[in-house]
C-alpha cells in the first residue's frame, strides 16, 4: 500500500483535495466521502485510502462490499446464473434493464468502474484529471487494449461511443445523463491517440461515475447497433450461444488484458451460463446446486434460504425504491393537502417490514437515499392519521367534496409493491380516503405507470442523486415535465438548489444543499418514500471473490470457483 | 243414519312439496355428505359476515407465524390472521358480489353496493341462462340457428379456457363483475351443448306436438314446455360448474389476475404465501384445503343428486 502524502502533494493532484482532507480530519465528512471525492478528482483509490485510514475522520469504517476470501484463486469452472434472458439486447447504449447489461458487461467494458464501496476507479482508462473548476476532464486511455476481434482500443473508439450516446437517434438514456455536454459531440475532443478531453457546459464532479452507468459499455468503432450480431468488446468473455428466454453462454478470452493484483491472467472462470429462470425456480435451483447464484433475490428468497448449507448471503444498502407517487396535474392530487395527507398515512417501519422484510433503510419522502453520497440524515416522519384527517377535512370543507374521498391506487405485484399498497390502504381508509387497489402483474403496470393518478412505481438504484433527479423531477427547456417525470411536479426552487448542488465541490456545502433538496421533497413533492431497499445476494459458497453490487451488476472477471 | 265419509287427505303445500323433493338428497349418502361439506362453508361464510376472530384485512400480528392460541391457523406474509381470512374468503365465492361504481375522477371505486350471492354463484347462473337460451334455440329451431350457434359454441369450447379467462380480464380489468362475466362466457358453451341435446330429445315428445298444434309460439314452447323438462339435468350440471368456477377463481387469483386485494380470495392467498412456504405452510394449506373441500363437496352433492334423479325417473 502507498504511504500517505502531504497536503501539497494532494494539491498537485487537485486543489480541492486538501480541503476535503482537512474536513475528514475534523470529522466533518466520512472516510468514504473523502475517498470517493478524492478518487473522482483523480487520486488513485489506493492513495486515497492510505490518506484516510479507518481510524480517522468520522470513525466510520465502511464495508467495501466484497464477498471476498483470502484463499488462493483457482482456475477453471463455469458459473451458472439464474436470470431472465428474454430482454431485447440490441444497442448496449439503449439498454434499459440491468439483466441485459449483465450479459453485455462480460463482453464489453466501461471506461470506469464503480466498486461496491462506491469508489470509482479507472477501467479502460489509465487515469483522469479534472481542472480546478471541474468543467474540463482529461481522460487518459490504457495502452495496448484489444477488442476480441483484434482491433485496438483508442481515442477514436471513445469518440465514436460518445457520438452514439449523444445521438438522439440512438435513443440512449446517456444523452440525459451527460447533459453537461449539451448533446454536442464538439465538446468531446481528441487530444492524441490515448487522450480525450471533455469540455463541459457546466461544472460536474460525477463524470467518472456517469461513465460506469450501465448503458455506457464501450463498443468497437463502427459498431452497427446489434450486439448479438457484433458481440465485440474488450471484456474478459466472448458470447458463444444466445437463445433468448432459454440460455446465454459466454466463454473466457485467453488474451484478456486485465490482470489480477498479483499479475496473473484473468479471468479465472472458463465461462458463464445464464439460465432463464424465475425467482421461485431459482431458489430451488440454487438450493439443489443446479445454479450458483441468481439475479436480485427478493427478501422472501433470502429468508427461504437463510441458514441453508453451502449458501452465502449478503445484503447491501441501495437507492432502489418503490415510490408512492401522485400526479399533481390531476384532481384530487392537484391540491397539496390531499397528497400530503396521503404521505402522512405511511407507517414506514411497518411498510418496510411487510413489503421488504425489514431489509432496507427508512426514507423521509425524498428520492435521495442514505446510500448515496451527500445524503443528509433527516428525522423519519411518524404515521400521522390525525394530521392526515385534518388536512382532508379542510380540503373537504373548502372544495365541497364529501369524505371519504374515493381513489384508486395502481401498482404491480412483483417487487413488494402489493404489500406496500395493502398496508397503505389500511391506514388511508382511516384518514378520509376510500382506497380501491388495482394491482396487476408488472407488464400491466408499466403500460400506464406514468399515466395513473395514484400509483407505486419501482425505481432502480443509481449511485448518485444527480443521476436520478434530472430524470424524474425536472422540466425540459420548454418548461414541460421531462418524459419520466411521472408526478409532473416541477418546483423552481428545487431545480435551482439542485443545479447549485451539482456545481458545488465543497462536500459540506454540497451536503447542506442536498439536505435542502430532501426538505423540499418532504414538504411539497407529491411522492412518498417509506423505505429504500436492501438488495441481497445469494451465492453458492464455492463461488469466491464476488463483488456485492448495489445495482445487481454481475462483475465476474476476478471471480473463481473453489471446486 | 249418517254415513261417515273419509275426508280426502289435503295435497301437500308448497313447503311440503319442497321437503318431499329435498328428501331425495338424504336418500343418497354421497349427496348428503356433499351437502354438509357445502353447508359447512356457507355457514362459515355467513358467520364471517358478522364475526371473525380478527379483522381479516388488518396486519396486526407478526408475519408468517405458525398456529397459536391467538392465531389458530397462523398468520400470513402481511401479519394477517389466516383463519379469519379463510372464513372471509367464502363470502366472495358464495355469498356476496361487489358492484363497483364510477367515481368523479373517472375510475372504479370501492364497491358501494353488494349483491347477495357470490361470484361463483352469479357466474354459473349467468352461464346457465346464456347457455340455456342458446342451446334451446339451437336444439328446437334447428337449421341455420343450430349451425350458427353450434359452430360458435364449439369454437369457444375448443379455445383453451384459461386463455379465454385472461382475454376477458385483459379487456375488462379485474373485479367481481368481470369475474362473473368471465365465468358466464366460458361456462355458457358447455351448458348450451347440454341444453341443445336435451331440446333435440324433448322436441320429439307428444306434448310438444300438442303445443304446436295448439298454435303456441316457438318461444313459448322452448321456455314453457321444453325448459321445465330439461331443468333437472341442467341444474345438476350447473352444480358441478359451481365447483369449476371456484377452481377458476382460485386459479386466476393464483395467477395474480383474480379478485382485487385486500379482500381475502383463496387463490390469491396461496399465491401470496407460496414465496414463504419454506417458513410456514399454514397460509397455503388452509386456503388450499378450503378450495378442495368446497369443490369436492359440490361434486359429491351434484353426483348424488344426479344418481337419485336418474333412479327416480326410472
Amino acid at each position: 500500500m502507498k504511504d500517505k502524502i502531504s497536503r501539497d502533494q494532494m494539491y498537485e493532484i487537485h486543489p480541492r483535495i486538501p480541503l476535503a482532507h482537512k474536513q475528514l480530519e475534523e470529522g466533518r465528512i466520512t472516510r468514504r466521502e473523502f475517498v470517493r471525492f478524492a478518487t473522482l478528482l483523480g487520486m488513485s483509490a489506493t492513495l486515497a485510502v492510505a490518506c484516510a485510514p479507518a481510524d480517522e475522520g468520522s470513525g466510520v469504517v465502511e464495508d467495501d462490499g466484497d464477498m471476498a476470501d483470502n484463499g488462493v484463486p483457482k482456475r477453471g469452472g463455469m458459473i451458472t446464473i439464474g436470470m431472465a434472458t428474454d430482454q431485447i439486447i440490441d444497442h448496449p447504449a439503449r439498454l434499459s434493464w440491468i439483466e441485459g447489461s449483465n450479459v453485455v458487461r462480460q463482453v464489453c467494458e466501461n471506461l470506469t468502474q464503480t466498486n461496491p464501496g462506491a469508489i470509482t476507479v479507472p477501467l479502460l482508462l489509465e487515469s483522469w484529471e479534472a481542472n480546478d473548476t471541474v468543467d474540463q476532464w482529461t481522460l487518459k486511455l490504457r495502452e495496448g487494449i484489444l477488442f476480441n476481434d483484434g482491433s485496438p482500443f483508442n481515442a477514436d473508439t471513445v469518440l465514436f461511443n460518445f457520438g452514439e450516446w449523444l445521438n438522439p437517434e440512438v435513443g440512449s438514456s446517456m444523452l440525459g445523463l451527460l447533459g453537461y455536454l449539451d448533446g454536442d459531440i464538439g465538446r468531446v475532443e481528441k487530444v492524441d491517440d490515448l487522450t480525450v478531453r471533455l469540455n463541459l457546459a457546466r461544472p460536474e464532479i460525477g463524470v467518472p461515475e456517469n461513465l460506469f452507468h450501465y448503458p455506457s459499455a464501450i463498443m468497437k468503432e463502427g459498431f452497427g447497433g446489434d450486439f448479438i450480431k457484433e458481440p465485440i468488446g474488450t471484456g474478459p468473455f466472448t458470447l458463444e450461444d444466445y437463445v433468448p428466454g432459454e440460455r446465454i453462454v459466454l466463454k473466457a478470452r485467453s488474451d484478456y488484458w486485465g490482470k489480477s493484483e498479483d499479475g496473473s491472467a484473468l479471468p479465472y472462470l472458463d465461462g458463464i451460463t445464464f439460465v432463464d429462470l424465475d425467482k421461485d425456480a431459482s431458489v430451488s435451483a440454487l438450493e439443489g446446486g443446479e445454479i450458483d447464484t441468481f439475479y436480485q433475490p427478493r427478501p422472501a428468497d433470502m429468508a427461504a434460504l437463510d441458514g441453508a448449507d453451502n449458501i452465502t448471503s449478503n445484503v447491501a444498502s441501495t437507492s432502489s425504491v418503490t415510490v408512492l407517487r401522485m400526479r399533481m396535474d390531476i384532481e384530487p392530487f392537484n391540491d397539496i393537502r390531499v397528497y400530503n395527507a396521503v404521505k402522512k398515512c405511511q407507517d414506514r417501519q411497518k411498510i418496510l417490514n411487510l413489503a421488504w422484510l425489514g431489509a432496507g433503510d427508512l426514507g423521509a419522502d425524498a428520492h435521495i437515499a442514505p446510500s448515496q453520497p451527500a445524503y443528509a440524515p433527516r428525522e423519519i416522519p411518524e404515521l400521522d392519521i390525525e394530521g392526515a384527517m385534518a388536512l382532508m377535512e379542510e380540503w373537504s370543507a373548502d372544495t365541497g367534496n364529501s369524505l371519504p374521498l374515493a381513489v384508486t391506487l395502481v401498482t404491480k405485484n412483483d417487487d413488494g409493491e402489493a404489500e406496500f399498497a395493502q398496508v397503505l390502504k389500511e391506514q388511508m381508509d382511516k384518514a378520509g380516503f376510500d382506497v380501491t387497489l388495482d394491482i396487476t402483474e408488472a407488464g400491466g403496470y408499466w403500460e400506464r405507470w406514468d399515466e395513473v393518478s395514484l400509483g407505486i412505481t419501482a425505481w432502480t438504484d443509481r449511485p448518485l442523486c444527480t443521476m436520478l433527479i434530472p430524470l424524474a423531477y425536472v422540466a425540459d427547456a420548454e418548461g414541460n415535465p421531462v418524459p419520466w417525470n411521472e408526478t409532473r411536479w416541477v418546483d423552481d426552487e428545487f431545480i435551482e438548489v439542485f443545479n447549485e448542488a451539482a456545481g458545488t465541490l465543497d462536500l459540506e456545502a454540497r451536503r447542506e444543499l442536498v439536505g435542502k433538496l430532501q426538505d423540499i421533497m418532504l414538504e411539497r413533492a407529491p411522492i412518498g418514500i417509506p423505505y429504500f431497499k436492501g438488495v441481497g445476494s445469494l451465492l453458492n459458497s464455492k463461488v469466491k471473490n464476488v463483488p456485492l453490487s448495489p445495482n445487481s451488476y454481475f462483475m465476474l472477471h476476478e471471480v473463481y470457483m473453489e471446486e | 243414519m249418517t254415513v261417515a265419509t273419509a275426508k280426502p287427505k289435503a295435497p301437500p303445500g308448497r313447503f311440503g312439496r319442497f321437503l318431499k323433493t329435498a328428501a331425495i338428497i338424504f336418500e343418497s349418502r354421497v349427496a348428503t355428505i356433499g351437502l354438509f361439506m357445502v353447508l359447512f362453508w356457507i355457514v362459515a361464510g355467513l358467520i364471517s359476515l358478522v364475526w371473525t376472530p380478527h379483522d381479516p384485512n388488518a396486519s396486526d400480528f407478526m408475519i408468517n407465524q405458525g398456529s397459536s392460541a391467538q392465531n389458530w391457523l397462523g398468520t400470513d406474509a402481511l401479519g394477517r390472521d389466516v383463519f379469519s381470512r379463510v372464513m372471509a374468503g367464502t363470502q366472495v365465492i358464495l355469498l356476496k358480489t361487489r358492484i363497483p361504481d364510477i367515481n368523479w375522477f373517472g375510475s372504479f371505486t370501492t364497491p358501494n353496493f353488494v349483491m347477495p350471492g357470490g361470484v361463483a354463484i352469479w357466474g354459473v347462473l349467468g352461464s346457465l341462462t346464456l347457455g340455456s337460451v342458446l342451446g334451446l334455440n339451437a336444439g328446437y329451431r334447428g337449421g341455420w340457428w343450430d349451425q350458427a350457434i353450434s359452430q360458435v359454441m364449439d369454437a369457444l369450447i375448443a379455445f383453451p379456457r384459461i386463455v379465454l379467462y385472461l382475454v376477458v380480464i385483459a379487456a375488462l380489468g379485474t373485479g367481481d363483475l368481470v369475474m362473473v362475466l368471465a365465468i358466464s362466457i366460458t361456462g355458457a358453451p358447455g351448458i348450451a351443448r347440454l341444453a341443445r341435446s336435451l331440446a333435440l330429445d324433448i322436441k320429439t315428445r307428444d306434448y310438444i306436438r300438442a303445443a304446436e298444434t295448439r298454435g303456441e309460439g316457438k318461444t313459448y314452447i322452448m321456455f314453457k314446455e321444453i325448459l321445465p323438462n330439461a331443468l333437472g339435468p341442467l341444474l345438476v350440471d350447473a352444480m358441478l360448474r359451481v365447483g369449476y368456477a371456484i377452481f377458476t377463481i382460485g386459479t386466476l387469483g393464483f395467477l395474480g389476475v383474480g379478485l382485487p386485494p385486500p379482500e381475502p380470495d383463496w387463490g390469491s392467498m396461496i399465491a401470496d404465501s407460496r414465496k414463504f412456504m419454506r417458513s410456514t405452510l399454514y397460509p397455503i394449506l388452509a386456503p388450499a384445503f378450503a378450495i378442495s373441500s368446497l369443490v369436492i363437496g359440490l361434486n359429491l352433492f351434484a353426483d348424488g343428486l344426479r344418481e337419485e334423479i336418474t333412479r327416480f325417473q326410472k
